[in-house]
């Protein structure tokens, strides 16, 4: 017999809610924070998430009858309190892989996040985690290289990486600018980086700029040994500008790139990512505009969500913030998204706020870029909890050293082989990092001189997102 | 607010002096590029680059390492920033500006 319905307005829970409902291993699963507006029942409204974020509409329509609705939709499968938060609670939905194009985080974003969070039932909503199947994850790109890869690309290995934001030292002329990459490339960094908002404005076009900086970076291999890279920001008004820069920043030999991944947009940047997959190009990956998203407590899009859509859609470096030092980070949410970067599986922890098991299957890890806010003293405590594979990045700790940019690289570079040294014996380096680095300091006088400037500071600013178990 | 067109000078510079500016001619100090009386007040922006690349020339040779200076280079580089750090605190500078929120 046909499929029949009855005209007019539907209760979303009548389709939508299905705690009996097993998810599949195929199934893409989301987590959502929802805070509703008074007096609306909470299974109602999670299937009503689930709904306007998978095949729903207000009433049933004719035209429902032309999809197999029952195959499509997402599935709201469970509610649960979020601890010490009576204002909300956690929506759990499962949706089918197949409502989903292949490789697209583009398309399961535009789904799960277009269009529910302007729904007025709710009072706000916050998409905390998605699960992604292995299925799903093996139709993406994901990192260019990945970190061994880079590892091998650039002959570092046993320790984190060091990079620095460079600012020019005199004026914005592309000259000056590539002298102080040249400077802090030469005092002991791996890597330099252009400042997100330098694009390609007047003042500085990026050709000028990739020149000059290339000429750093080959003056500071002659001299040192060691390979050595530049972050040359590709990010560009449209797609075909973005890659105009990167064929010129290969052409001239530069190693790594870097792309905004969410100013820029993720259909950019898995773009340009598989290009560098292609040409054996580093990508790093900053974040502009992610607080915008992920700080609110009760509404957007969680920073682990971000990080997996980073790593599907592909990038070989993320910024990851800093745990310690003057910016936003909870350490254990932080660490639950940096192993999100970098391992193969994570298991559902929610103490790091981890919500579903994620199986990255053979998909290449992203290293996390911690930076900002950070400084010589920070360096036991940095290479402690993130470890060496990732990219510690001192901006004024490197540029603010009051004898100039070479000396606050070599104080970095000296303190990060101390620290890896002293943990490589057995040493305890939060417990004994002043005895550690003012050992390394007496062989040393650039890092004496950073420890010097830098002593008196601490940062005692709180988070404002914790992590929902530190509420109770 | 209109751009000034000419240096203020090392001794009234902001932070008590410790500014790239500022550092760029307590280097041309230790290079004895100029006089350790030398403020560059009143200097413009071109003479303070050319300055700038004598500068970069003179560390080019030591491979922009302090402590790759030879002596009494690297006595005389520790002795005239010792000074301006001295200086540049009791003005008020920490180095914690230079640890901004970038990221």
């Amino acid at each position: 017999m046909a499929k029949t319905y009855d005209a007019g307005v539907k209760e979303y829970r009548e389709t939508y809610w299905m705690p009996d409902y097993t998810p599949k291993d195929t199934d893409i699963l989301a987590c959502f924070k929802i805070t509703p507006q008074d007096g609306v029942p909470r299974e109602e409204l999670a299937a009503a998430v689930a709904a306007e974020s998978s095949t729903g509409t207000w009433t049933t329509v004719w035209t429902d009858l032309l999809t197999d609705l029952d195959y499509y939709k997402g599935r709201a499968y469970a509610i649960e309190d979020v601890p010490g938060d009576d204002t909300c609670f956690y929506a759990f939905i499962a949706y089918p892989i197949d409502l989903f194009e292949e490789g697209s985080v583009v398309n399961v974003m535009t789904s799960l996040v277009g269009n529910v969070f302007g729904f007025k039932a709710l009072r706000a909503l916050r998409l905390e985690d998605i699960r992604f199947p292995i299925a799903y994850v093996m139709t993406c790109n994901g990192p260019p290289q990945g970190i061994q890869q880079e590892r091998d690309i650039l002959n570092k290995y046993g320790r984190p990486m060091l990079g620095c934001t460079i600012k020019p030292k005199l004026g914005l002329s592309a000259k000056n600018y590539g002298r102080a990459c040249y400077e802090g490339l030469r005092g002991g960094l791996d890597f330099t980086k252009d400042d997100e908002n330098v694009n390609s404005q007047p003042f500085m076009r990026w050709r000028a700029r990739f020149d000059f900086v290339m000429e750093a970076i080959h003056k500071a291999e002659a001299e040192t040994g060691e390979r050595k890279g530049h972050y040359l920001n590709v990010t560009a008004a449209t797609s075909d500008e973005m890659m105009k820069r990167a064929e010129y920043a290969k052409e001239i030999g530069a190693p790594i790139i870097m792309h905004d991944y969410i100013t820029g947009g993720w259909s950019a940047n898995t773009q340009l990512a598989q290009w560098c997959q292609d040409n054996g190009m580093l990508l790093h990956i900053h974040r502009a505009m992610h607080a915008v998203l992920d700080r609110n407590p009760h509404h957007g899009i969680h920073f682990r969500v971000l990080t997996k859509i980073l790593r599907l859609s592909g990038g070989d470096h993320l910024h990851s913030g800093t745990v310690v030092g003057k910016l936003e980070g909870d350490r254990e949410a932080t660490l639950g998204w940096i192993d999100i970067m970098r391992d193969s599986y994570v298991k559902e922890d929610r103490s790091r706020g981890i919500f579903f098991d994620q199986d990255w299957g053979a998909m290449p890890g992203v290293l996390p870029v911690a930076s900002g806010g950070i400084h010589v003293w920070h360096m036991p405590a940095l290479v402690n909890i993130f470890g060496d594979d990732s990219v510690l990045q001192f901006g004024g700790g490197t540029l603010g050293h009051p004898w100039g940019n070479a000396a606050g690289a070599a104080a970095n570079r000296v303190a990060v082989e101390a620290c890896v040294e002293a943990r490589n014996m057995g040493r305890e380096l939060e417990k004994e990092g002043k005895d550690i680095l003012t050992a390394a300091a007496k062989h040393s006088p650039e890092l004496a001189a950073a420890m010097e400037t830098w002593k008196e500071i601490k940062f005692e600013f709180d988070t404002v997102d914790k992590i929902d178990v530190a509420h109770k | 607010m209109s751009r000034p067109e000419k240096y203020i000078g090392i001794d009234k510079d902001i932070n008590g002096g410790m500014t790239s500016i500022g550092k760029i001619i307590r280097d041309a100090w230790v290079f004895e590029l100029l006089d350790e009386s030398e403020t560059c007040e009143g200097w413009n922006l071109a003479g303070i680059d050319a300055l700038l690349q004598k500068v970069n020339a003179e560390w080019d040779k030591y491979g922009c390492m302090v402590s790759l200076l030879p002596e009494p280079l690297a006595t005389r580089h520790r002795e005239i920033h010792a000074r301006a750090i001295e200086k540049a605190k009791t003005a008020g500078w920490s180095g914690e500006h230079e640890t901004g929120d970038e990221e």
